[in-house]
């Protein structure tokens, strides 16, 4: 297979999984999509085995570490901090005799609302992945002019 | 670190994207460590090496 063939199967799979989203929503059925995406990556993986052309080698493998790397040690932070308020509040447990309300420390966010936060901030890592990659890439000469 | 990879094309009349199919990584790769962007590995640094038929510290010199 060639590598634009690739690509275009992977935009194909992308497509059809967001085709399966909005019908799992209507159906009101996540097990769908779930398993939808897990085939669906599964067979751009397989995809990816076959292809012939070259598509990375060891500068792009060292490109998409770094960027790993960076990604999981900025976000792990944010992300644990934010864990670790949301656990102090769970963990909460009124005293005797019962303190003024103003002497509570204020709620920031709801147990249910810290979860949907939670899952905002996994959805912006891969923003973050996406701008250190393209730091990354630009360090190590992706978009170069050649002098040829 | 610097390298003559430049100079060994030259010599080979061989373009980058020749050079990076028969060594097996991409043009842009090529072009990255001729411009001193990309350190390449010990693996990479050999088989450019190798096919120029000369010695590492031909093509690649190493300064502080």
């Amino acid at each position: 297979m060639k590598k634009n063939t690739f690509y275009l199967l992977a935009g194909c799979i992308a497509l059809i999984l967001l085709a399966i989203f909005w019908y799992s929503v209507e159906i009101h059925n996540p097990l769908l999509i779930e398993f939808a995406f897990v085939i669906g990556i599964a067979c751009a993986y397989f995809a990816r085995t076959r292809v012939t052309d070259l598509i990375d080698d060891e500068r792009s493998a060292k490109i998409t570490e770094q960027a790993v790397l960076r990604t999981f040690q900025v976000f792990w932070v944010g992300f644990c901090a934010l864990s670790i308020g949301a656990v102090m509040q769970i963990l909460y447990v009124p005293q005797f005799p019962r303190e003024f309300l103003l002497r509570r420390s204020p709620e920031l966010l709801s147990p249910r609302m810290m979860g949907y936060f939670q899952l905002g901030l996994l959805c912006l890592m891969i923003f973050l992945y996406v701008g250190f990659r393209m730091y990354y890439a630009r360090k190590y000469g992706e978009w170069e002019i050649d002098e040829e | 670190m610097k390298n003559k990879i430049k100079v060994f094309r030259a010599m080979h009349d061989l373009t980058q994207e020749d050079l990076a199919q028969t060594i097996g990584v991409t043009r842009q790769t090529i072009l990255a460590i001729e411009k001193g962007k990309y350190v390449p590995s010990l693996d990479l640094a050999f088989r450019i090496a190798r096919h120029f038929q000369v010695t590492l510290e031909e093509v690649f010199t190493y300064e502080d």
